[in-house]
């Protein structure tokens, strides 16, 4: 009996494990450029196959800057900005998600109505200036030494990095 | 009053000289490939301003007409905006503003895109947004500017950048962020485009062709309330799209600020990736996909600029535990 509790106990940890590891496979995915797979999450690692751009993949896990996805050409590793994450409809689905935790959607109704608003392009030619909401914004100007108070409380610390250039890919 | 205009008149003769030749240089410009900005059509327009020919829809006359044929009895009816703009903006050396003047110009910005969009009232939100803008600005090449941001209340998913520092979320899109390297990136990215001055620079040409145009026509050229109007320290400035390289700069400067400070370098890698999930028939982000490239375009871009430079970045954070949650 308490053997089997025991198993039962370790079967049930390891739910939230398997879990974690389902979510990311199979979530689809779109390649934004023409990439090689790469054998480990490494830039120098040995190919495995490759992708054309638009074509639809498989995100398996994701590790720090890189995801593993299964391509028509092979399944490896590929740097994340090679891949466009979700599709239109797992976006529409991701819109209804964040509509219900905002507390916009769930009664069928809409909830606020005050706080929907638009800002086309005709409203701000249409704009009149208000001081009273710029003088609001004033208000709220930090120092730089405050900035850094704010950052030692959630222990950002500089790092060095030049400021990237353009990729030769870059389009004009 | 009437000494700063007579003042004004002159240094505007001054300045047509010199200008007509930057003109011309201007229009050289536009037979290049990929120049920055549309000018001719720019030039067009401001002809047409100045010239009164342009064919205006109704409910653009009725705004426009008024002012350029009764320029004193507008300033009474406009005095907000007749006070700040005009004291602040009528003596700005286009050619080489001082930062001050930069300060003023995209001050009046702010003021009528908050005049569209008011601030979200919510303080510790506030605060917030600029204890983060502030802590990534100091990381740009521009850390003296008086850095302020704030949260505007539009369900749209946009951000605005005006000249000097004055910069401006939605809540739609602070909606969609999740943690508060996210938040780093975007500001990071509309940092970029104060630090690189890519809306003033727009409004620097455009200031130049309309008094390029008004030489033309001498007898509008001289209506110095026409010439401040054509100016267009509207917030219709942040309707218009920039050049595609500009907005690919500011994502490469965003992220790199964003780095610089402490927060894990893809926050606005993330962020691209949720707006390009977005519908593009849904009208939150009609009016950013009109003035930007695509998401997608520039993820690719983004990509190829960082290659392997991020590859011995570790330990940036995200700090999702701290990010400020809205309150609707």
């Amino acid at each position: 009996m308490r053997i089997k509790l025991k198993a039962l106990l370790f079967a049930a940890s390891l739910v939230p494990i398997l879990h974690v590891q389902m979510a990311m496979s199979g979530e689809a995915g779109t390649a934004l450029k023409n990439d090689t797979l790469r054998t480990e999450p490494f830039a120098d690692a040995k190919s495995s196959g490759s992708f054309t751009r638009g074509e639809n993949l498989d995100i398996l896990k994701k590790q720090g800057a890189w995801l593993q996805v299964k391509a028509k050409k092979g399944t490896g590793w590929v740097r994340l900005l090679s891949v466009k994450r979700g599709t239109a409809s797992t976006g529409s689905q991701t819109a209804g998600v964040l509509a219900a935790a905002s507390g916009r959607a769930g009664t069928g109704q809409v909830v606020s109505t005050t706080g929907v608003r638009g800002l086309s392009e005709e409203d701000l030619k249409a704009a009149k200036f208000n001081e009273v909401e710029v003088k609001t914004l004033e208000s709220y100007t930090l120092s730089a030494d405050q900035g850094r108070q704010f950052a030692n409380a959630g222990d950002l610390k500089t790092i060095a990095f030049s400021n990237l250039k353009a990729g030769k890919g870059d389009a004009k | 009053m009437r000494t700063s205009i007579r003042t004004d008149k002159q240094t505007f003769t001054r300045n047509n000289l010199l200008i007509s030749g930057l003109l011309a240089a201007l229009l050289g410009l536009s037979s290049m490939p990929g120049a920055a900005f549309d000018l001719k059509g720019v030039l067009k327009d401001a002809v047409e301003k100045q010239t009164g020919t342009q064919p205006a829809a109704p409910a653009d006359s009725t705004a426009k007409q008024p002012e350029a044929s009764t320029p004193a009895a507008t300033a009474s009816s406009e005095p907000a905006a007749a006070q700040t703009g005009d004291a602040g903006l009528k003596e700005i050396n286009w050619k080489n503003p001082s930062k001050e003047e930069e300060i003023a110009l995209g001050r009046e910005i702010a003021g009528n895109l908050l005049g569209a969009a008011p601030l979200v009232k919510d303080a510790a939100l506030q605060k917030y947004v600029n204890s983060v803008g502030r802590w990534v600005a100091s990381q740009s090449e521009r850390a003296d500017l008086p850095w302020r941001f704030g949260v505007i209340e539009s369900d749209d998913i946009n951000a605005f950048a005006t000249p000097g520092g004055y910069i401006m979320i939605t809540k739609g899109l602070y909606r969609k962020l999740t943690n508060e390297a996210q938040l780093a990136g975007v500001l990071g990215h509309e940092i970029g485009h104060v630090v690189k001055k890519h809306q003033l620079k727009v409004l620097q040409k455009q200031q130049l062709l309309n008094i390029g145009a008004g030489f033309l026509s001498s007898k509008y050229a001289k209506d110095n309330k026409l010439i401040s109007k054509a100016i267009g320290t509207g917030a219709e400035i942040s309707a218009r799209s920039l050049d595609k390289s500009a907005e690919y700069e500011a994502d490469r400067l965003g992220l790199s600020y964003a780095t610089r400070s402490g927060y894990e370098p893809y926050g606005l890698t993330e962020v691209l990736q949720i707006i390009g999930q977005t519908n593009k028939s849904d009208s939150s982000v009609a009016l950013l996909f009109k003035t930007h490239p695509h998401p997608d375009e520039r993820l690719v871009a983004l990509g190829d600029a960082i290659g392997s430079k991020l590859d011995n970045i570790k330990g940036g954070k995200t700090l999702e535990n701290r990010f400020y949650q809205l309150k609707n």
